[in-house]
């Protein structure tokens, strides 16, 4: 029987990494077909390339046979591929009737476009009742509840003939109930002959709503089964992949003196989360995208707002306590963000100025910067941490990936530093790179910093942390010290499944 | 009703209630002003102001702004004067300006659009200076003053008593009215500025509706250039300078939303209003033009601070 959507030889990379490597799916008629795999798997890149967001740089996506025109996401939508995207996109003032015609609004054949209203509800109604359900269609988009965006989108598509509908992780934002909802609405879908995409992390859910899973990593296709002849654990193992080993044994033990100390830590979405880290200690953030690592340090650090709990730095009778960013730098906690270019970088100024954007001391005299005390921070950062640029004038828009990381990781390669941040430190960095990135971060631990490293690869958190907690929807669900942590003990607590 | 929906009524009115309570104050503090030809004057003075900002509320419903109405204002009616002083039959002379300020707007949506320039305020920004610059150099710096009857009655005349300038306010605010909320079009515009990548993945063809704004905008502007130079009985290259200042303050004093997609016709002319009201007012009340500035920037940063308070109640 031929499929009804195919996907073949799918090969996409970004800047030179590939994020898809000959990944090859095929989806049949009336089946849901759950998508897993961990961040960065791939999931939304193939999906992305399915439903003509994005273009592949080789292979194709056939639908009935006849091949898709490659990144025409309107084309794709005419042909019958819907895609309802994680973050539910619609005209927020317009209303819910308005959002269902949006891009083909029924109007009078003049040139002066005169929108049909009768019309317009009509459509509406029908489409609401093709998915099976009930929302005020007179509604703003902007007013409705996440779960009931999501609805109007997915009858968007049904009206405009989806056949296959791609969920983007549908249930990330709904509750219990709301769910149940959604699976009545998918059930009916697919016996309405329609395939269902799902991409989620959370197995039990495409489980109920598939019959089929596919498992992606690193960019490449893993297996494809019936979800009844695979266990949880299988699938968890197939996403992890490989046994990853210990490589390296940290340097050395951390001491006993407690350098940071977190204590029911609450903020918009991070809840109660309490942990010390000691002087010489790596301490690793596991976590599914979205689980609240990045929200932790930023917590933490000060620049996200907190509702409860108290950070402290230092031990003892020394331990003052961090209430802002302003705390946190004058007693020597450091972040690294994220994103880099957005967060960590002036893109266009230069190495000097970057190594110097948070000062060293002696850096200002009244006021004054004090260049050659900058000179010779930014020579010394350019040394020690090998960073590879022309010099200390050099744009660093023009480092690599790597180097640019180095910039912002020399802000703190001072005596001052107690406690760094680390905030996906090795992301968009070559595998050489990371290498040197990994090894200059077990030396300010051995030098008695605290670090701590949120990372969505856990192959990383593996070979440097001495202890790894596992966060999953805001607060921390387990902690697993590095001599019994495994990827997919790690991986089976974040997506909240026993392996 | 919602609690959202109380929020939207309230933006829609909050405005209306603003000129209300601007009445008032001024009715009590100066005898002169609740007469009916100091009102009929500050229709007629507000309706400049207005027709600018109703070509400025299309382009900032899309989340965008027009820099450039100002100076398009200004070379239209330099245009307008050569053409009619050359002896350009009145109707074909202002057919023919209606088109330059259109082709000028259109300009600035292909800059924005095709050449993919990183925000409409540099590529407004850019023929705001080259069509000033464009309308000093045709009129060598100097007003071209002097224009023939046949044009001037129709747009400074009056009818039944209600002057044609509020006439041509009244038909524009219609037009664009409809074309907002009855019309794809306007639907498309609505949708782009709240959030211009779910209209780009719904089908909404994105740059030509945008250019459509801004084809708006120019549009408005050359209009106004009309009943400008109607009143002043000349066409002046340096009309207009800094009115897309006050363009921009109406249409958010009307409470239209600078983050896009939020935005009515009725808004934007009590925002015109508001804004001639309260230069009357202070006028009235003997107020030197310098503390008018300083009342209209106080009145203008408040709109928008309500403007952000309202958006960040929407979260």
């Amino acid at each position: 029987m031929q499929p009804l959507l195919e996907a073949t030889g799918i090969t996409k990379a970004f800047s030179g990494q590939l994020a898809l490597s000959n990944v090859s799916v095929s989806f049949a008629a009336g089946e849901g077909h759950a998508v897993a795999g961990e961040n960065g798997a791939g999931k939304s890149t193939l999906m992305s390339v399915v439903a003509g967001i994005l273009k592949a740089d080789a292979g194709e996506v056939r639908l009935d046979g006849v091949a898709l025109p490659p990144g025409d996401v309107v084309e794709a939508q005419r042909r019958g591929i819907g895609l309802v995207p994680q973050e539910p996109q619609g005209a927020p003032t317009l209303t819910v009737a308005e959002n269902i015609s949006l891009g083909e609004t029924p109007a009078g054949m003049s040139l002066l476009r005169v929108i049909d209203r009768g019309r317009l509800n009509e459509i509406a109604t029908n489409a609401l009742k093709l998915a099976g359900v009930d929302i005020r269609i007179d509604a703003p988009f902007g007013s409705l509840r996440l779960a009931d965006q999501q609805l109007v989108l997915i009858a968007r598509a049904l009206h405009r003939g989806s056949r296959v509908l791609i969920l983007d992780e549908p249930t990330s934002s709904l509750s219990t109930r709301e769910v149940e909802r959604l699976y009545e609405v998918v059930a009916r879908m697919k016996a309405s002959g329609r395939a269902v995409i799902a991409i989620s992390h959370r197995l039990e859910e495409l489980r109920a709503m598939s019959e089929r899973i596919t498992v992606l990593r690193d960019g490449k296709h893993v297996l494809t089964r019936a979800f009844a002849d695979v266990t949880n654990a299988d699938v968890v193992r197939a996403m992890a992949g490989r046994d990853v080993t210990s490589a390296g044994a940290p340097q050395r033990a951390a001491s006993e003196d407690v350098v940071l100390e977190v204590s029911g830590l609450g903020s918009a979405r991070v809840n109660d989360v309490s942990f010390k880290v000691r002087r010489g200690e790596i301490v690793g953030l596991a976590g599914l995208l979205g689980a609240g690592r990045s929200r932790t340090l930023h917590a933490i650090f000060g620049s996200e707002k907190r509702t409860h709990g108290t950070v402290r730095m230092g031990s003892g009778g020394g331990a003052v306590e961090v209430k802002s960013v302003r705390d946190s730098l004058a007693y020597g906690m450091g972040l690294l963000p994220e994103d880099r270019r957005g967060q960590g970088l002036v893109l266009g100024q230069s190495v000097q100025t970057n190594v110097n954007l948070v000062l060293p001391k002696g850096g200002q005299r009244f006021g004054f910067l004090s260049r050659p005390v900058l000179l010779k921070t930014a020579k010394d950062a350019i040394r020690e941490l090998a960073i590879k640029a022309s010099g200390v004038t050099a744009k660093v828009a023009t480092l690599s990936g790597g180097n640019q990381q180095k910039v912002v990781l020399a802000r703190f390669l001072r005596a001052d530093t107690k406690v760094l941040l680390l905030d996906e430190p090795t992301r968009g960095v070559d595998v050489g790179a990371k290498e040197e990135i990994h090894r200059h971060l077990e030396g300010m631990a051995a030098r008695g910093l605290g670090l701590v490293m949120a990372s969505s690869e856990i192959p990383e958190l593996l070979r440097l942390c001495h202890r790894i907690l596992i966060f999953r929807e805001g607060r921390i669900v387990g902690e697993m010290t590095r001599a019994e942590a495994t990827a997919e003990g790690i991986v089976a607590l974040a997506a909240g499944v026993l392996a | 009703m919602s609690r959202a929906g109380a929020r939207i009524l309230l933006g829609r009115l909050a405005p209306l209630l603003g000129l209300v309570i601007l009445c008032v104050v001024l009715s009590l503090s100066s005898p002169h002003f609740l007469t009916a030809d100091n009102l009929v004057n500050v229709l007629r003075q507000s309706s400049v102001n207005a027709l600018l900002a109703l070509g400025q509320l299309v382009v900032i419903i899309t989340a965008g702004i027009d820099l450039s109405i100002g100076s398009i204002l200004g070379l239209s009616s330099v245009v307008l004067a050569m053409q009619l002083r050359a002896g350009v039959p009145p109707l074909v002379a202002v057919l023919g300006t209606l088109v330059l300020g259109a082709l000028v707007g259109l300009l600035n949506g292909v800059l924005l659009t095709r050449l993919k320039l990183p925000h409409p305020f540099i590529s407004t920004l850019g023929t705001m200076n080259v069509a000033r610059g464009a309308a000093m150099i045709l009129a060598a710096g100097v007003p071209i003053s002097g224009l023939p009857a046949g044009f001037r009655v129709p747009f400074n005349g009056d009818l039944f008593g209600i002057p044609a300038a509020v006439i041509v306010v009244a038909v524009a605010g219609l037009i664009v009215h409809l074309l907002l909320e009855r019309t794809v079009y306007g639907r498309d515009l609505f949708a782009i500025g709240g959030n211009r990548e779910a209209a780009r993945l719904a089908g909404v063809p994105v740059s030509s509706r945008l250019e459509l704004a801004y084809l708006v905008s120019g549009l408005m502007a050359a209009v106004a250039s009309l009943v400008l130079a109607a009143r002043m009985n000349s066409g002046f290259p340096l009309a207009g300078t800094g009115a897309e200042l006050d363009a921009i303050a109406a249409v958010i004093i009307g409470g239209a939303s600078f983050f896009g997609g939020v935005g009515t016709v009725s808004g934007t002319l009590i925002g015109a209003l508001f804004i001639g009201l309260l230069r009357n007012g202070l006028n009235l009340l003997d107020v030197s033009a310098y503390w008018q500035m300083i009342v209209i920037g106080v009145v203008i940063v408040a709109a928008v601070v309500i403007d952000v308070l309202r958006a960040r109640q929407g979260d």
